[in-house]
């Protein structure tokens, strides 16, 4: 290994460590500016597509509707009194399912995939379950899913 | 690594550009500090681009919510404040450093031929910077944004005949609603910006085919000549990092400067703020506008102005450049920029 520096060698290095320390400088502003913002945990709370909650109230027996969670899409159903929570999105190619009243199951419309009203792949490709969220009801009537 | 950048090199033969446009391109040894300034504009172009392209992550050009969106860029986002006010102050600097590199041009007559189109595209670029320095004036929609807009885009309607078609067009209806912002988004961040990277491109092509001129008053047979890189991109580097030092003093320390109080209050149609003034580069012909009586005579006295600086190639033909051998060009040079720092002073304290 040649020990010498040179005055050549030298500068060059000097001016590569100069480029190197402006350009991390300059890097590590714009990677925080960059990376998603955590936000504070708050209340799951299940919304419309306009951030308006829904009251628990609105959904009748035998009905369901269809909103929005911090996680995405979820579908709540009425059966027997009961509010059920699941992932709307189907866990084949992530498109929304519906509930079908008649069958008591969940249809995924791009590849009938289907799910029984727990959530349980009955066929088609979806390789996993519906995910199901619990339910909670606030004082104002509506819907917190954990 | 060494392997792999040989492999590549033996196939695309890289060395051989390098050696032909960089290391093996020879410039006059004496070049100066005013020879610096493209690179300077050059550096500040990019951090433009590169601020823009972050700010439109979070930027929502919408009157409802666009100053909302820069509020929480500022407030909220990681480094927001800082990729915004780099955004703020490098616009000003690039018309800075551009008037600086203009006024060198002038001085040491590089406009002269063969330089002729150099000097054309700049002059269009300079246009061009402050067209897009106008258009992104209105974006964060605060009251400054608004009204000095509003003020902006009243001018052209003192021309006879087409005056209010052309603010009809410019505003995108009667006053500055949403459509004005809408048109204003679009040009700011798309075509004003890669016309001026295709402005720049032809700027340096024609630099490139032309050669660096020589400080006036040098013999070019007896000065000694530099490779291009690393000796003169050292002395670029030196500028360069000057630029960057006063940038980032203006960025920490007094960002008043191009964010002042009305830049921070939403946009309200129906409150003016009291003495509202266009940006600094603006004022001179502000202040002209309002010491000529009729204001078609006064846009159009700055018109045949900006024509003659223009056209100044053509108009100036002997290929003298010795600053000291044209007194009466110097004169009028000298006489321009006293007036022109003048107005601006009195347009900022009037």
């Amino acid at each position: 290994m040649d020990k010498k520096m040179t005055r050549r060698k030298f500068l060059g290095k000097l001016v590569a460590g100069i480029l190197g320390g402006t350009i991390a400088l300059f890097t590590a502003p714009i990677a925080f500016y960059l990376l998603p913002k955590k936000e504070k945990k708050k209340l799951n709370i299940f919304v419309d597509p306009k951030g308006n909650p829904i009251p628990e109230s609105s959904i009748k027996e035998g009905d369901y509707e269809l909103g929005l969670s911090d996680e995405g899409p979820v579908i709540i159903v009425r059966r027997e009194g009961v509010l059920y929570a699941f992932s709307a999105v189907c866990t084949h190619l992530g498109c929304i399912v519906k509930w079908i009243p008649s069958r008591n199951e969940f249809l995924c419309p791009c590849h009938a995939g289907r799910f029984d009203a727990n959530g349980a792949v009955i066929s088609g490709p979806p390789p996993a379950p519906l995910k199901r969220y619990k339910i909670e009801i606030t004082s104002e009537g509506f819907i917190i899913l954990s | 690594m060494n392997k792999i950048l040989k492999a590549i090199d033996e196939r695309l033969k890289l060395s051989e550009l390098y050696e032909k446009y960089l290391s093996g391109y020879m410039v006059p040894g004496n070049l100066n500090f005013w020879y610096c300034l493209g690179s300077v504009l050059i550096v500040i172009f990019s951090i433009q681009i590169i601020t823009g392209i972050l700010l439109l992550m979070y930027y929502i050009p919408s009157v409802d919510k666009a100053f909302e969106s820069v509020m929480y860029i500022t407030n909220k986002v990681p480094f927001g404040w800082l990729i915004r006010r780099v955004h703020a102050v490098g616009a000003n600097l690039f018309v800075l450093v551009l008037f600086f590199h203009m006024f060198s041009v002038l001085i040491m007559g590089s406009y002269k031929k063969p330089r002729e189109i150099h000097w054309i595209t700049g002059c269009l670029l300079f246009a061009l910077v402050l067209v897009e320095c106008l258009s992104g004036y209105l974006l964060p929609w605060s009251q400054l944004s608004y009204w000095a807009t509003t003020v902006a885009t009243n001018f052209p309607g003192a021309f006879p005949f087409i005056g209010d078609f052309l603010v009809y067009v410019i505003r995108g209806g009667e006053k500055v609603t949403q459509l004005t912002l809408g048109r204003f988004f679009s040009i700011h961040v798309s075509l004003i910006p890669f016309t001026i990277f295709i402005l720049i491109a032809i700027h340096i092509f024609v630099i490139r085919r032309t050669g660096i001129s020589f400080p006036p008053g040098t013999d070019e047979t007896k000065v000694k000549k530099i490779p291009f890189f690393p000796h003169f991109v050292l002395e670029d580097l030196k500028v360069i990092y000057i630029f960057l030092a006063i940038m980032f003093l203006i960025v920490f320390f007094y960002p008043q400067f191009v964010l002042p109080r009305d830049a921070l209050i939403p946009a309200d149609p129906l409150s003016t703020p009291e003495h509202i003034k266009p940006e600094w580069y603006f004022l001179a012909n502000y202040q002209f506008l309002k010491l000529i009586p009729n204001e078609f005579l006064g846009i159009f006295l700055q018109l045949i102005i900006a024509v003659i600086i223009f056209l100044l190639p053509f108009i100036d033909r002997t290929p003298e450049r010795r600053i000291w051998k044209r007194p009466v060009f110097f004169g009028i040079v000298i006489f321009g920029i006293i007036f022109y720092v003048l107005l601006t002073i009195w347009g900022y304290i009037s």
